[in-house]
């Protein structure tokens, strides 16, 4: 068997795996899935190192016809981009599971949803039929009901309704566009990879692509369709927040990127002025709302609408040409640098939040003091948002800002601008909920800290953040290629 | 040891102190100690032995690509960079040192000293860069590090407060200094300084005169949130919250310094800017002169030394705006020495008497303190510029370089915050050398020796440093390549005078056995309402700037979750109604159905029957 259907089988075999294994056996069930994540991890370094940048475009190939008749096959391959993303999700899911460790209730029901989700989402990443690509995608989407409602917290049931409604509505409009693509195309194969080539009728192009950007911008928390997104993210339970937030709104950019840039790009020339609009309005309207919350989880959930913002900003600058590559590389670089810090916030606040049983900012105070671990990885989390340089997130704003300043520069300065107010909400968080005066109904946390095995997960993320936030060439090299592939049909 | 092993030993031996001590060290805070020590000590020793093997051609190591930006990681190792960075490495050490007995108590000790490294080794990284992203980087971690180090002892309001502030004022600076070094790039196509710097095939060769103003304007606007000048300069005086060693680094040699450093390294772009140098004249006038009124109001000796400092930052910016890199530099480096002398002997009196106010000190026994009231007078006398000490001839340069086109209103004013100068820094000499009566006893405790040894060391030496400084001009003019010039007695005259004459009215207000101890100023109270209240800039931003942000916020979320949410809620809620109208028809009633049937019937009937 190959290397990416071998990716794709760990979360698969795991999941049939914990659905053999009786629910008491609960120890069991967190071994199966913590091996099939490091599995998954060790593969994905493994790509990721052996992916060959320098030649770029699609690598890894593997075909099988599966519905000839309509030309489906299981068609899976990589670029430069899927290559580091599938790299974040086994991140992602390594550290997930680690971060439910500890989790009692309906232990056998949780991971097999976790797992089923993952898979959609390594489906998507790794799909290059679009017919895969879309059934992988709702196969990610679907589990995400069921894990907040049964394990969520606070206004839960309204939440998983509220978020599922928003993206079926999003698949919505992108399953007409998909056939009709498939149609327009007459070419009678959902291979991704063939579509591309083909030229579709520019106005086709114009008509279908604000389809596909907004079923898709729908799960990238695009402005104003975000609304799903931060009570989401406030109502899952920990892992379900970091594999949320950290992977599943970067699907939705990606889609954007496989589906409507490669497949349509007059259509994303044409629509790419509006939509960057919308994005960069999204960017700083985030964190103006970010500003006002009270809850730690809102906070991240808006600051997440504000970064994300920046990825679909680049996408959008990628294709208007003035300083395409930069853009492209910063969104991609910023997908993944977003999904490790989200990762790391959630992980840590979902840590704090089962000791204290509180995710209210003013609650607490000088909680450094009570808990400085658990701390000290929430502040490098908040130093990353905040775009401070030695941290991944840094080169991604710096290029997509670049950009930005070439292509529109009094949108590049709106944006830099925002940086301040990006600030604001993370000393925010830092000043009233770590430092200040020690408020003493906490003090029975001081045993709680993290400790042992439970810094592990946070310090791998944490590890990734700098690595990448000094050698940010590691990612940069194998974004790069694909980067100038994809812009050829912009030049 | 080839110049790449030194360099990279100088710049990374700080960071790999600091790993160990935040990783491993957390439990062993004297372990942290020698740690830190070593690797500033390390420091030291590469800085000085880069500087004795003198300037050498840049090293540059590829650090990233994306499409055509190339990004290095570099060291430029010019007279500038070496002179520099021995200063800041000595100064660091000196604190680190003097750290040992003024934190000795401190429960977080391995913190502390592990943020010092961070800072060092952000610092020198920042003064040894080749590359402007590299040089944006480390600016950014020195006031990442700074943030930390002010807010160090988090558990007090105030200084949490200080460092958020700090944070946030100089991050509005940064914005505008990153806008600009992204316009560089734009421009020139890359980073590299030297390049940049180049009379031929540099920046001011290829930018717009219009173009060039726009970027050195934004390059400055970055300074004036570092190096604190008005109107961002409110941040600095808070941020005395935080330990006074603390204070003795960031706001003498490093931190703040780094604003007029970067204007240094810049200095070829900025003189290639009229527009620029006139506005930055006018930013560093106002500046040094609005601080020297606030510096003489102030009770509190760090709070006097922090107004001082941003006036001195001021001078500093007049001299390179003036057209002088010499003055800017030679200020730099003098006030480096006597403003760290001058926090570490407020720091000796703060930690022996317990009080920040200079009346108490002086009242509490402060002159009995040799060493801090030695280093005080000396230090004072350098600040006051006072001739021989450091600070007198450095501050003739940039009088010299103000006046190089006749008398204008800049040297007026600069002339006049030099007077306040002399008369701020004898006020607080007085103050606590004179005062009218000592209390018999130590007002506090006398729980440790009131100088120890750790704590001594760092003031004597920097107390020689101070008093020799002003005679190392020939050799820093000659480390930037510039021949200085000496100046007759006559070009002298005024700069003298009016130091006298600031002595004389601080001996009259506070030194002599019959003063009054109240300023003059007193006698005018609306004047000392003003300088009291830091000329309202403050109050502006509270009721101005942070209102208008927080309105913004509180209007946007009101309309996310009234506007936005509220309308989808009503979008999902009002399918949910539609839902139990349409369940209402199905009631289980035939004779409903069968009345709807005939009717729904005859009503396509005579539809289309009418349509025949």
């Amino acid at each position: 068997m190959q290397l990416l259907s071998e990716i794709l089988l760990c979360p698969v075999g795991a999941l049939v795996l914990v659905l053999l294994i009786p629910a008491r056996a609960v120890q069991a069930i967190r071994w199966v899935c913590a091996l099939s994540a490091l599995m998954a991890g060790v593969l994905s370094v493994q790509l990721w190192r052996t992916y060959d940048a320098a030649a770029g475009g699609f690598q890894f190939v593997e075909i099988i016809p599966w519905v000839e008749e309509v030309g489906i096959s299981y068609h899976l391959a990589v670029d430069g981009f899927s290559t580091i993303l599938v790299m974040l999700t086994s991140i992602v899911f390594f550290t997930g599971v680690l971060t439910m460790w500890d989790l009692e209730i309906r232990v056998k029901e949780f991971f097999a949803f976790m797992l089923l989700l993952v898979t959609g989402v390594y489906g998507v990443f790794l799909s290059q039929d679009l017919f895969f690509f879309f059934l992988f995608y709702e196969v990610a989407v679907v589990p995400m009901y069921p894990l907040i409602l049964i394990w969520g917290s606070g206004n839960r049931e309204y939440a998983a309704m509220k978020l599922v409604l928003f993206l079926l509505a999003g698949s919505a409009l992108l399953f007409p566009a998909l056939l009709a693509i498939y149609h327009a195309s007459g070419l009678g194969t959902f291979n991704m990879i063939l579509l591309a080539q083909k030229a579709f009728d520019p106005d086709f192009q114009i008509f279908v692509y604000p389809f596909v950007f907004l079923g898709f911008g729908v799960l990238a928390g695009l402005f104003p369709f975000h609304g799903w997104s931060p009570t989401g993210h406030v109502a899952a339970p920990s892992a379900v927040s970091m594999l949320h937030a950290g992977v599943l709104m970067k699907l939705g950019a990606y889609g954007i990127l496989a589906v409507g840039i490669r497949l349509l790009p007059v259509g994303a020339v044409y629509w790419a002025p509006t939509f960057a609009t919308l994005a960069a309005i999204g960017v700083v309207y985030g964190a103006f709302v970010a500003i006002r919350q009270t809850d730690f989880k809102f906070v991240i959930g808006f600051s997440s609408v504000s970064h994300m913002g920046i990825v679909v900003l680049g996408l959008n600058l990628a294709v208007l040409g003035k300083a395409g590559q930069d853009a492209l590389n910063g969104a991609v670089f910023q997908m993944f640098a977003h999904g490790i810090m989200t990762a790391l916030f959630f992980s840590t606040v979902g840590f704090i939040y089962d000791r204290a049983h509180s995710k209210t900012i003013a609650d607490f105070g000088g909680l450094g003091s009570q808990m400085p671990r658990a701390v000290s990885v929430f502040i490098v989390a908040g130093l990353c948002g905040a775009g401070v340089p030695g941290l991944a997130s840094f080169w991604a704003e710096l290029l997509v800002f670049l950009a930005a300043l070439k292509t529109y520069p009094a949108l590049g300065v709106v944006i830099i601008v925002g940086l301040v107010l990006t600030a604001i909400y993370v000393i925010r968080v830092f000043s009233q909920a770590f430092f200040g005066p020690v408020n003493d109904k906490w003090d029975d946390l001081r045993g709680l800290d993290l400790k042992g095995w439970q810094i592990l997960p946070r310090a791998i993320l944490v590890a990734v953040l700098v690595y990448f936030g000094f050698f940010p060439s590691a990612l940069l090299d194998v974004i790069d290629g694909t980067t100038s592939t994809v812009l050829t049909s912009f030049r | 040891m080839d110049t790449l092993n030194l360099i990279l030993a100088t710049t990374f031996a700080p960071f790999a102190a600091f790993v160990l001590a935040i990783l491993f060290l957390m439990r062993q805070p004297r372990l942290a100690q020698v740690v830190v020590i070593a690797g500033g000590t390390l420091s030291l020793a590469g800085a000085v032995s880069l500087l004795s093997a003198g300037p050498v051609e840049p090293l540059r190591y590829l650090w990233f690509t994306s499409g055509d930006i190339q990004l290095r990681f570099g060291f430029l190792l010019d007279g500038l960079s070496l002179m520099f960075g021995v200063a800041v490495a000595l100064i660091t050490l000196c604190v680190m040192v003097y750290s040992l007995g003024y934190m000795g108590h401190d429960p977080s000790k391995t913190r502390y000293f592990a943020m010092l490294a961070l800072f060092e080794w952000a610092m020198l990284s920042f003064v040894y860069a080749v590359d402007l992203m590299q040089t944006f980087i480390f600016w950014e971690l020195v006031g990442l590090a700074s943030f930390f180090l002010i807010g160090f002892w988090y558990e007090k309001p105030s200084a949490t407060a200080a460092a958020k502030k700090a944070f946030l004022m100089t991050r509005v600076g940064d914005v505008g200094l990153f806008i600009g070094v992204l316009m560089v790039l734009q421009v020139a196509g890359h980073f590299d300084v030297p390049g940049l710097l180049a009379t031929e095939g540099g920046l001011v060769a290829q930018a717009t005169p219009a173009v060039l103003t726009t970027i050195t304007l934004l390059i400055f606007v970055g300074i004036v949130g570092k190096s604190a000048q008005f109107p961002l300069h409110t941040w600095l005086p808070d941020a005395m919250e935080g330990p006074t060693p603390v204070s003795a680094l960031l706001h003498s040699a490093t931190m703040v310094a780094a604003g007029v450093y970067l204007m240094a390294r810049l200095h070829p772009l900025f003189m290639g800017s009229e527009t620029t140098l006139g506005i930055i004249l006018i930013v560093a006038s106002m500046t040094a002169l609005l601080a020297a009124t606030m510096a003489m109001v102030a009770t509190d000796i760090k709070r006097v030394l922090a107004y001082s400092s941003i006036s001195q930052l001021g001078f500093m910016l007049l001299g390179l705006a003036a057209g002088s890199l010499f003055a800017g530099v030679f200020h730099l480096i003098t006030h480096a020495l006597f403003k760290a002398l001058l926090f570490l002997c407020s720091g000796l009196f703060i930690h022996h008497l317990e009080t920040n106010d200079m009346a108490q000190i002086g009242r509490g026994g402060g002159r009995r303190m040799r060493f801090a009231t030695a280093g005080l007078v000396v230090g004072g006398a350098a600040l006051a510029g006072i001739p021989p000490l450091g600070g007198f001839f450095s501050k003739e340069e940039i009088f010299a370089a103000l006046g190089h086109d006749g008398v204008t209103l800049f040297s007026v004013v600069a002339l006049l915050a030099a007077f306040l100068t002399a008369y701020y820094t004898f006020r607080m000499i007085f103050l606590v050398t004179r005062p009218q009566q000592v209390e018999a006893v130590d007002v506090h405790g006398d729980h440790d020796r009131a100088e120890p040894l750790s704590m001594a060391l760092p003031v004597v030496l920097l107390t020689v440093g101070a008093a020799v400084a002003g005679f190392w001009g020939g050799d820093i003019a000659r480390g930037l390549g510039i021949e200085a010039g000496h100046h007759s007695l006559a070009a002298m005259a005024p700069a003298l005078a009016v130091v006298a004459l600031g002595v004389l009215v601080a001996w009259l207000d506070f030194g002599r056995q019959t003063a009054t101890r109240t300023g003059f100023i007193a006698r005018m109270p609306a004047l000392e309402r003003l300088f009291t209240n830091g000329w309202y800039v403050d109050a502006f931003y509270d009721a101005v700037i942070v209102r208008i942000t927080m309105l913004a916020a509180t209007i946007l979320y009101a309309a996310e979750s009234r506007l936005l949410d509220a309308n989808f809620d009503r979008l999902g809620f009002g399918v949910l109604g539609l839902g139990s109208g349409t369940r209402r028809l199905q009631n289980g009633w035939v004779q409903f159905y069968g009345g709807w049937a005939v009717v729904l019937v005859g009503l396509a009937a005579a539809y289309f029957g009418m349509s025949d």
